[in-house]
Parts: C-alpha cells; structure tokens; sequence
C-alpha cells in the first residue's frame, strides 16, 4: 500500500533519472499539443490522447486553449456579450446562491476578498444563464462545482459555452427531473468492482455499503471532494477527453487502490460509508487514470450494459436495485456456481443479471500489461469517446 | 472539508477510555430538512464539540458519530447528515432511512419556507415507516438571528405539539464569528440529542439493528431529570 502511494502526481516512473528527463518530456508534449491545435482541422485525437497521458494538459493556459477543442466548442461562435441574467424571476436562484456562496474553498487562498466576491457571483449567473437557455436542465446540488472549477480555469465567457455544451452531453443525465438515470448510472460501479476483485465486491455487497459515497464523486467529477485544485483539473483533463462513464470506471479504481482498507473495514454501512467517502489526499493519479482507461478497454460500457437484458436503462432500473440488494454474500456464492442457469433465469424475469463470467476474474495481470503500454489504452480510450460523441449529437442536437 | 472529517476521528476517541461493553448498542438517527437549514453544522458541532469553520452543500448523504455514555453505558450515536435539495431526496436517500431509530426534522427560524416544507419531511418519514412510533425532534435553527426571524416559537411549539414532538429552538451559530471554537453550552445542541438518545435508552424494543446481547436485560433504567417523560411532545427549549 505505501510503495502504491509513495508516487506522486506526475513523478517520472524513473525515480532519481532526474528533473531533466520530466522537464523534457513535458517540453516535448507542450510541442505536440501546439502541434495538434495548429493543425487545420484542428487535430483533436492527439489533443484528446495528450489529456489523458501522463501529466494531461499540464497548466490552465493550455487547458484554455483545448478544453474547448475536446468538447468541439469554437470560441468564434461564442458571442461577446453574454446574455444579462433574471435572478429575480428564476426558480432556481435561491439553491443555486445557497450553494456557491458555501463553495468559498474552491477559490485559491490568496486571492483578495473584492476579487472574490466577485468570482461569487460569476458561477450563478453562468449556471442561471444555462439553465434559462435549456429548460430541459434541472440544476443539481453539485453542478455548482463544476461551474466554478470551468470558471477558475476559462473566466466568464468560455465558461459559460463550455459548461452548457458539457450539460447537455456529459452531464445531461444528471440534470432530468429525477435522480433516477444518475443511480442507473451509478449502478455500474459495482459490477466492475466485481470483474477486478471480487473479495473486495463480496465485502462491500455484505456490507450494504451501496454506492452513494460515490454520488458526489461523479456528479461533481470529483471537484466537491478533492481540495487540491491541481488535481481536480487533471482529472477534468481526462474526463473530457472520454466517454462520459469514465468517471464511474475512475471511481472503480479508487475504491479497487483502496482494497486493503475497505477489507479492514468493519463490515458496516456506517463506517464502510464513512471510509470510501473520503478520497486520501495522495492518491497516486497518473497511475489511477491509466488504470481506469484499462478497465474501460476490458469492460466497456457495452459490455456492462449487455448483460441486462433490456436496454431500456430505466424502467429496468427498479429490478436492478432490487437485485442488487438481494445480493448477500451468500446468495452471490450461489450464483457463481449456477451462473449458467442463473443468466437463463434473468432473462427470463427479465431483470438484470450482474453476474459475470468466471474467467474474467483471472484477467487482472493482463489489465496491468495494458498499464504499461499506455498509448494502446489510450487509443482505444480515444476512439470510443470518438464514438461517442457524435451520436449524442444526434441525441441532443 | 478536512475539519468536517476531523469529527469522526475526535469523536472515536472517546471511546478507548475505559472497557468497552461486549457490543456497543447503535442509536442511528436520521437528520433531515430543507438544504441550507445547518443540518451539517448541527451534526458536526455535536459530534465534533465544536462549529466547522465551513460547511459546504452536502451531496447524497454524510455519516458522522459520537459515543456517549448514558448511566455508565456507552452508546454510538450515529448521525445521518442527509442533502437537502428535493431530487436527493426523491432518490437517492431511501437507502438510508432503514434500521433509523430517531429522525431530527431541522428548519430555519429565518426562513419560513423550510418551516412549511415540514409537512412534507414528515410524510417522507412515513413513507419510509417512520410514524409517531419513532422519537422524532423537530429543531428550529439559527435563532440568534432573532431580528430576521419569520418563524415563531408559538406556531411552530404549536406544529410541533400536533406531531408529538419536542421542539428546541437552537444556533448552530455563524462559523466565522466563532474565533476560539470552544464548546458553547447554551447552544443547547448537546441537549438536543442526548433527548434523543435517551429517549431512545428508555425504549429498548424499538431498538433492534444491533442485539444488546442480553445485558440491556439488566441495566436499570435512570434518566435524569431533565427529560422525564412528561416533557417529550410538549417541551421547548431556547436559546
């Protein structure tokens, strides 16, 4: 556990080789990247390759530059002039004023208390300003996060047209109505827990831990519960370059980082909750976010998805949840064993089966393979966010 | 955030000081209201002795505890600092209304909306089958903002009265004008939940998740006299 967390973000892997060898990689990446955005078109395969390989985009001057090239967001388009805002008559002010002003940490220490107050005011008026423009948008405790992490590093204006882009395409299911496709969502992370380390699964499963301690993980990319700004952003490297289930595969791995800890663990709701809500401040990233990339080339959305036996996310929901429930140690043995006959069984209930083939337990020294070519990962990686993205433009035009 | 945390680890500590019982009984209790109403303030000062410097919107669902002694049993207190915005509340939280011995309803004395939203926590609660059968506490907060109150005792001793519970009226209190962050008595949060938990001691059959192993047989029981039964459902206590 302490030589995994020895590592610090962005440490070359050649301990002691020297500053020299970083210093001219991260040269040499800062060529590439100028490289990709003088292209015409812009390059944006390498600039999304560059996000996620080690380091990402290293300082908020290039992020300002790409982050709007990986959500294909022109900065011509975006008007001068942004449009005034009606707080008086918004239905969201209040939760929304509410929570920026209890946001204060997120804004860097030193900065003066008039500069301040006026950052406060800038994420209201850009969340109030999407909302208006989407009804379709309902805001969500937690979105303020992200808006003030978009605004730290774009200002006001490339901010807004980035943070509306991003709600109705990554974080469109996180503002319905209801929380409802968010806990779908959320439901993924279990069966990948249970692909990479089934004790570890078992544990939490008997423990009825459930999966809320990582609702702010996700909702917010991890910018509500990291406090190092430096890693918030790079993690928003990542997650932009991806497919928009990235972050639950990143909340995977963390929890799978943890693993002796969470066996430690009491096996209680209560204090399992209270362990993996907290993220350790020295999580060692660089290699995290390569690990989550493996895990989404092994077990791709499609493939999480396939196993239930309708597609229809949900209404299938509810059966899910109960299935999940039901799953004590016990009865998650049993299934092992009759796994065959099981699936059979789900499908004919028509519920979902989160029971997953043997072999694929034994795959865990092959997924670390994967770690060290990162390039491979990447590309692939890469190309499903490719995919990806142009089909929830088709979605939500 | 680091020192919301830090209310865990101090609040565990205490419970090395002497022989543990053979299991600890577990109060769990839920505490729930409109968003911004000092639900994380309340939990955190009682479970950490003092405010937080800040407390930010909660997402989901926050766990905090205390181990108390009550008539030389030491008892976990496990509180359930719960989001406030209505969508967590429609989804997300049922998980964490199983096996609640008390709910805690908290509104904000300056903001009669979260005093009207009562009615439906209350239903909430009994949606999830927690009737007049569970303690439950209602608390009024921020009253030392008395100038800018829209909620009086009056009415809401009267709503409180109609449900059966007791009211406390309490400050969880501006962070920043709480240089020092001592320990401040008359806040009356202390009280607030140690009403509960004993009231929770006094009612054994309710309090089934963790299986006193046969010692609760034996205790007998003295509460003191500050919450002898007659003051459940009607009492007030302010600030």
């Amino acid at each position: 556990m302490n030589l995994k967390r020895s590592r610090s973000v962005g440490a070359s892997p050649l301990n002691g080789v020297g500053k020299q060898d970083v210093e001219s990689r991260r040269r040499k990446k800062m060529s590439e990247i100028t490289q990709a955005l003088s292209c015409r078109p812009v390059d944006v395969t390498a600039l999304r390759r560059m996000a996620i390989s080690e380091g990402g985009l290293m300082t908020d001057e290039i992020r300002r530059l790409v982050w709007p090239k990986l959500l294909n967001v022109s900065e011509e388009n975006i008007p001068e002039e942004l449009d005034p805002v009606d707080r008086e008559n918004n239905k969201d002010f209040n939760q929304v004023l509410l929570d920026v002003q209890r946001s204060l940490r997120r804004f860097p220490p030193g900065m003066p208390d008039e500069q301040r107050e006026g950052l406060q005011e800038e994420p209201t008026d850009i969340i109030l300003r999407v909302l208006v423009k989407n009804p379709q948008l309902h805001y969500y405790q937690g979105y303020h996060d992200i808006v003030v992490t978009f605004l730290l590093v774009l200002g006001e204006r490339l901010a807004t047209a980035l943070v509306e882009k991003l709600s109705t395409h990554h974080l469109r299911d996180f503002m319905d109505p209801t929380m409802d496709n968010t806990k779908h969502i959320l439901n993924y992370l279990m069966p990948i827990i249970e692909r990479v380390n089934p004790e570890v699964f078992d544990f939490m499963q008997q423990a009825e831990v459930g999966t809320i301690f990582a609702l702010s993980w996700l909702i917010t990319w991890f910018g509500h519960v990291l406090s190092d700004f430096r890693h918030v952003v790079r993690l928003y490297d990542f997650f932009l370059a991806c497919h928009p289930l990235m972050p639950i595969y990143f909340a995977a791995v963390i929890v799978l980082h943890r693993e002796e800890e969470v066996l430690d663990c009491e096996c209680d709701m209560a204090m399992m909750h209270h362990l993996l809500s907290r993220i350790p401040e020295d999580l060692p990233y660089e290699t995290l976010i390569s690990r989550a990339g493996d895990l989404f080339v092994q077990f791709p959305p499609s493939e999480l998805a396939r196993e239930r036996s309708q597609q229809t996310a949900v209404s299938t929901f509810k059966d899910f949840e109960l299935a999940s429930t039901q799953q004590r140690p016990d009865v998650v043995l049993r299934q092992r064993r009759k796994e065959q006959q099981q699936r059979t069984l789900e499908a004919q209930r028509g519920t979902v089966a989160v029971v997953q083939p043997t072999a694929r337990r034994f795959m865990r020294l092959a997924v670390m393979g994967l770690t060290v070519a990162l390039g491979a990962a990447a590309l692939a990686v890469v190309n499903s966010a490719l995919e990806w993205a142009p089909k929830l433009d088709l979605l939500f035009p | 955030m680091a020192d919301i945390e830090s209310s865990f680890e101090f609040s565990s500590s205490l419970t090395s000081s002497s022989l543990p019982p053979p299991r600890t009984r577990i109060f769990k209790i839920i505490v729930i209201g409109d968003s911004g109403v000092g639900k994380t303030c309340l939990t955190y000062r009682f479970c950490a002795g003092k405010f937080p410097d800040k407390t930010e919107a909660t997402i989901g669902v926050d766990f905090r505890e205390k181990v108390i002694e009550i008539d030389g049993e030491k008892i976990k207190v496990q509180l359930w600092d719960t989001a406030g915005q209505e969508r967590f509340r429609k989804s997300m939280v049922q998980h964490y209304y199983r096996n609640v011995h008390a709910v805690v309803f908290v509104y904000d004395v300056t903001n009669a909306a979260s005093f009207r939203s009562l009615p439906a926590w209350i239903e909430e609660c009994r949606q999830h089958a927690l009737g007049q059968e569970v303690p439950r506490i209602l608390v009024g907060n921020k009253c030392d903002l008395r100038h800018a109150a829209q909620v009086s005792t009056d009415v809401a001793q009267q709503f409180a009265d109609t449900h059966s519970m007791p009211l406390f009226e309490t400050s969880a209190k501006n962070p920043y004008g709480n240089e020092d962050g001592t320990q401040n008595n008359s806040d009356h949060v202390e009280a607030i939940f140690m009403t509960v938990a004993h009231k929770l001691k006094s009612q054994k059959p309710l309090v089934l998740s963790q299986p006193p192993c046969g010692y609760g047989d034996t205790v007998t029981l003295r509460r003191q006299d500050q919450e002898d039964g007659g003051n459940w459902g009607c009492g007030c206590w302010r600030s």
